[in-house]
């Protein structure tokens, strides 16, 4: 059961990781920073998955990198540009459409 | 320079070789886990590395998280290319039997060529595997390349011949069948033991008894040692295979049981084929009927060989597509 819930929740994780790096970029932060702030939030982003996923976005014009060399360690920062704020837009639609459709329907089941 | 860490990145780069920003992933990587190595336990050692670079995954599983991840056949096309790669083999087959019988090669430039196996009979059976591998090869091909063309190509789907991808797993055995099995190797084990008798008697299997009274060898000694050693072993097989399916309700094991036997019996067909038929037989016998006799049995033969290796290919993907019992 713990392993079905596991792969299904990588599953959603998929698509919901898009989002968040899109809101999460409308400031500058590079890789690590990233899943520092994520697990403050106690949203747990395997490293590995995070990258890919930060240069398929920056291939897709929906985020931007840049190499910082100044300081002790080279570290690539990302920002949102304004393709990515329009994509942002559009998704927080879909999730919010997808939360009040099982909140709807939650309500349904306790009234039946 | 920390030398785990740059073994591992080698070890990713290995996987993404060829794309051109190789240099910028592994950077990232690389400052990524050196941050984390800090912050977790100060300056970065080789221990704290190992830790870090485990936690980060094995070096495979990160390059491919890079890779677009296209298959190389479309799953659409998957079930294609056993029909297809089949159909073509069938057609390879029959190409086979027409070099053995009509002693000549037959090309079909850049697709097909056979080569006379008329001389050496057991050429002719260490073709075939080769055969189905380059027809399955040319097979995957044409739908690597559809894949990659991208287009939306509607494969037609030829409704005839077995389906390898739509076979079932054998049901469970019913009590009429086992009573069937165990008929089946009581039969077996008493034609082996009579088998096993004419040999020990005669030293072939292959007598006759003729006007004189008395039996005689049908066939010279060594031909006749070698054809009868072929029935032997084939018997024995068969009588084992039964056994060992009767007292044993593994599936896996019956498969590989199966996989073993039809071997064994591709093996002692190319053997029997070797057969020159000119030295063949010790009793007088016209030479229009050897000649009508031996081209008889080769085609029977060779379409015996044929059904074997399909149980073959069918057991061998029977066996791929099990999976382990939870």
């Amino acid at each position: 059961m713990d392993n079905e819930l596991g792969s299904i929740e990588t599953e959603m994780k998929r698509g919901f990781l898009q989002l968040l790096v899109l809101v999460l970029l409308e400031r500058d932060a590079y890789g690590y920073a990233m899943v520092r702030a994520f697990r403050d939030l106690d949203y747990e982003v395997e490293e590995n998955t995070l990258y890919p996923l930060l240069r398929r976005l920056e291939k897709r014009g929906l985020i931007q990198g840049k190499w910082e060399l100044s300081e002790e360690r080279p570290r690539k920062f990302y920002a949102v540009t304004a393709a990515g704020r329009d994509m942002r837009a559009g998704l927080l639609r879909i999730w919010r459409k997808q939360d009040e459709t099982i909140q709807h329907m939650i309500k349904e089941n306790q009234h039946a | 320079m920390h030398k785990n860490l740059e073994t591992y990145l080698e070890e990713i780069s290995h996987y993404l070789s060829g794309r051109e920003e190789r240099e910028e992933i592994l950077s990232e990587i690389r400052s990524h886990i050196l941050e984390k190595a800090e912050q977790e336990s100060g300056p970065a050692t080789a221990a704290s590395l190992d830790k870090v670079i485990a936690a980060y995954g094995p070096p495979r599983r990160v390059a491919e998280k890079y890779l677009d991840g296209r298959p190389v056949i479309a799953p659409a096309y998957q079930r294609h290319l056993f029909r297809y790669a089949s159909l073509l083999f069938a057609v390879h087959f029959a190409f086979v039997m027409f070099s053995v019988v009509f002693k000549r090669s037959f090309t079909i430039f850049p697709f097909l060529y056979v080569p006379d196996l008329s001389s050496v009979i057991v050429d002719a059976i260490s073709y075939l595997p080769m055969a189905f591998l380059a027809d399955f090869g040319a097979v995957a091909l044409v739908l690597y390349l559809i894949t990659r063309s991208g287009k939306e190509i509607k494969l037609p789907w030829p409704k005839f011949a077995s389906d390898l991808d739509e076979l079932q797993e054998p049901e469970a055995k019913t009590l009429a069948a086992r009573i069937w099995n165990m008929v089946e190797a009581v039969i077996m084990v008493a034609l082996s033991a009579w088998a096993f008798r004419m040999v020990a008697r005669f030293h072939t299997l292959f007598v006759a008894h003729f006007d004189s009274g008395k039996f005689q060898p049908l066939f010279k000694p060594a031909p006749g040692r070698t054809l009868s050693l072929v029935v032997l072993i084939m018997l024995a097989a068969g009588t084992a295979t039964l056994l060992i399916k009767m007292f044993s309700s593994s599936r896996r094991l019956a498969c590989w049981v199966d996989i073993a036997a039809d071997t064994v019996a591709l093996v002692l067909i190319g053997v029997a084929l070797r057969q020159q038929h000119g030295n063949l037989f010790a009793v007088d016998v016209p030479a229009r009927l050897v000649t009508w006799v031996y081209g008889s049995l080769t085609v029977i033969l060779l379409v015996v060989a044929l059904f074997v290796a399909i149980d073959l290919v069918a057991n061998v993907v029977r066996l791929g597509r099990r999976r382990p019992a939870r």
